[in-house]
Parts: C-alpha cells; sequence; structure tokens
C-alpha cells in the first residue's frame, strides 16, 4: 500500500506529518483528510472555536503534493441568514 | 520468564515463595509471536489463559466499516485474558503490537489453584479487578478528556505500568505504535493524533517519535491529563 503524509494547516500554525499512513489508494487518503478536518473540529467546536480557515495538504512519498483539502469541504455549511417566514 | 507478573503483583502485596513456585508450575510453554498477529479471536472457546512476557499487545474491537478502538493495552506481567478463564470465550480480540513473547496457563491447572491456594486466586483475581479499573479510566478519557489529555493520561498510565516492571529508561521507555495506532487508543484519527502530539512537544511535556515516548516534565504531563494513580492500585495491602 501507497504511504501518504498529511500536513496540517490552520489556525495555529503548521503540524508536519513525518511519519506517513499506508493507504489503499489516494479516494482513501482524501476519505482520511475529510475524517480527520471533522475530528478536529468537532474537538475545537466543543472547546467554543469554529475556525474552518485551514486545509490538510496530501503529499506522497515522493514529497508530491496530490490535493489540499480546504476544512469547509468537509462540511455542509448552514449559516443563519434572514428567515422568509 | 514470569519475573515481571511477580514484580506486578509484588508492588500491591506479599507473594511468598511457594506461590512463586505454584505460578512458575502453572505458567509455562513460551512462544514468540510476530508484530500485528491477532491472538485471540472473539468468540474463539478457551482452554488456556495467556501471559505477555515481553513486548505490547492490545484489546480492541471494531466496526464494520473497519473502525477500530483499542480498548486496553497490555505491557509484560500483564495476562491476556484471565478473564478467559471464567468467561470461556472473548467478546473481543487481542493483538500483538510488536514482537512478542507469550506463556501459557492452563484452564485446568488455574482450577486447581484456585482451589489450593486462595491467597494467589485473590491476588490473580484482583488483576482482573485492576484490568477494570484502566477500562473505566480510559472510558472517562474517551467520553471526557480533551484530545490532548487523553494523549497526555496515556503516556503517564504508561509510565507507571512500565516503571514497575522495570521498562522506563530515564524518562522514557519503548512504545511500539504507530500514529495509526495511538489515534485507535486515543479514538482519533492519525492526522488528529498527530496535531495533538506536536501539542504536547510544544509545551515541552512528552515527546512520541518512532516508537519512543521522551517525557520531558512528568508533573506537567499529570497536571495536564489530571492523572491520579490511585486507579492503578499501587500500594502494598493484604489481600
Amino acid at each position: 500500500m501507497p504511504r501518504y503524509f498529511f500536513h496540517v494547516f490552520n489556525g495555529d500554525g503548521f503540524t508536519p506529518d513525518e511519519e506517513g499512513i499506508d493507504l489503499e489508494d489516494q479516494a482513501s487518503a482524501q476519505r482520511m483528510a475529510l475524517d480527520s478536518i471533522r475530528s478536529m473540529i468537532s474537538e475545537e467546536a466543543r472547546k467554543g472555536v469554529l475556525d474552518l480557515d485551514g486545509y490538510i495538504d496530501i503529499v506522497d512519498g515522493g514529497a508530491q503534493s496530490l490535493r489540499k483539502i480546504p476544512f469547509p469541504e468537509a462540511f455542509v455549511l448552514r449559516l443563519p441568514g434572514p428567515r422568509s417566514d | 520468564m514470569i519475573d515481571r507478573l511477580f514484580l506486578k503483583l509484588r508492588v500491591r502485596d506479599l507473594l511468598s515463595a511457594e506461590e512463586e513456585a505454584v505460578l512458575r508450575e502453572t505458567i509455562v510453554e513460551l512462544a514468540e509471536v510476530p508484530a500485528k498477529k491477532t491472538v485471540l479471536c472473539r468468540g474463539e472457546p478457551l482452554h488456556r489463559s495467556i501471559l505477555l512476557i515481553d513486548g505490547l499487545m492490545c484489546r480492541y474491537k471494531d466496526l464494520r466499516n473497519g473502525r477500530r478502538q483499542i480498548s486496553a493495552l497490555h505491557v509484560p506481567g500483564d495476562f491476556l485474558d484471565l478473564h478467559g478463564f471464567t468467561l470461556k470465550h472473548l467478546d473481543h480480540d487481542v493483538m500483538s503490537l510488536s514482537p512478542c513473547r507469550i506463556a501459557y496457563a492452563e484452564h485446568s491447572r488455574l482450577v486447581r489453584l484456585t482451589e489450593e491456594f486462595p491467597h494467589l486466586t485473590r491476588l490473580l483475581w484482583f488483576t482482573t479487578n485492576l484490568d477494570a479499573a484502566i477500562h473505566r479510566e480510559w472510558e472517562l478519557s474517551l467520553g471526557q478528556r480533551t484530545g490532548v489529555a487523553r494523549a497526555a493520561h496515556l503516556f503517564c498510565e504508561l509510565y507507571q505500568r512500565l516503571r514497575i516492571v522495570g521498562l522506563v529508561q530515564g524518562q522514557s521507555y519503548a512504545f511500539p505504535l504507530n500514529q495509526s495506532e495511538l489515534g485507535e487508543c486515543l479514538g482519533m484519527t492519525p492526522v488528529h493524533t498527530n496535531r495533538v502530539l506536536r501539542e504536547l512537544r510544544e509545551r515541552r511535556l512528552a515527546t512520541f517519535k518512532g516508537g519512543l515516548v521522551v517525557i520531558e516534565d512528568l508533573r506537567g504531563l499529570e497536571a495536564l491529563a489530571e492523572f491520579d494513580a490511585a486507579y492503578l492500585y499501587l500500594d502494598s495491602t493484604p489481600r
């Protein structure tokens, strides 16, 4: 299985992934990134902070960036707007 | 061979020479286990219990979607499935995280031990009660502690459990897990786990890298984790 690295860029800086994770393919890597964003944001939300200004950079074993996933991509966002009723 | 079990028990109570001899006769037949091997499967009928001699193992349960929760870690001197002596099969799996050495105690021998050595029986019962206490603490972690406190708590716990059996050198100990497996202990994805580790590193509390935990500030780590070793019952008392 190929190894993917998940570097996190967000409000508290850059967290490099030095170890990487062995996953089936790039689709699995993408699912891992989305899952991880949800996991990190839900913990921050419990502390009362909702900061979606960040992204995960999925990088392959040759240090080639495969895809950057912005945090908002992991969510269906419904923000309060003017009500019609 | 089973000296680490003696170390673990002697912290909690006196162990007579006769009791040590009985344990030596009961726990026999050394075997090697490679890393990442499931040594016990849920549902499988059991006729013996396993003592971990060397290495690191875990108990785990998983869901159909592949998500796995490691519910306990075992260090040398721990029984993997002494509860299996009365349950006769397990509701979870047991897997080696590193290369391990194990030894076996046939249930028929344990039956004799329980009939002839009541104090030793209570000590073995104590070890399964201790397992339950550790499970409760992990439950508190998974349900209520923040990610960083959860990781800090696990490092504090292993520091104490490994110290008893002589496996802490200075302020560091071998912890041969990758970040995915550590995440499965903490109920987090490996990426989230990595971020939590960064926080522990930046606060100069502990580092985890290349299968080694180095504790830089034990008091600080314990304070962050709200770690109270009372649930590990480290006092020697007649049991």
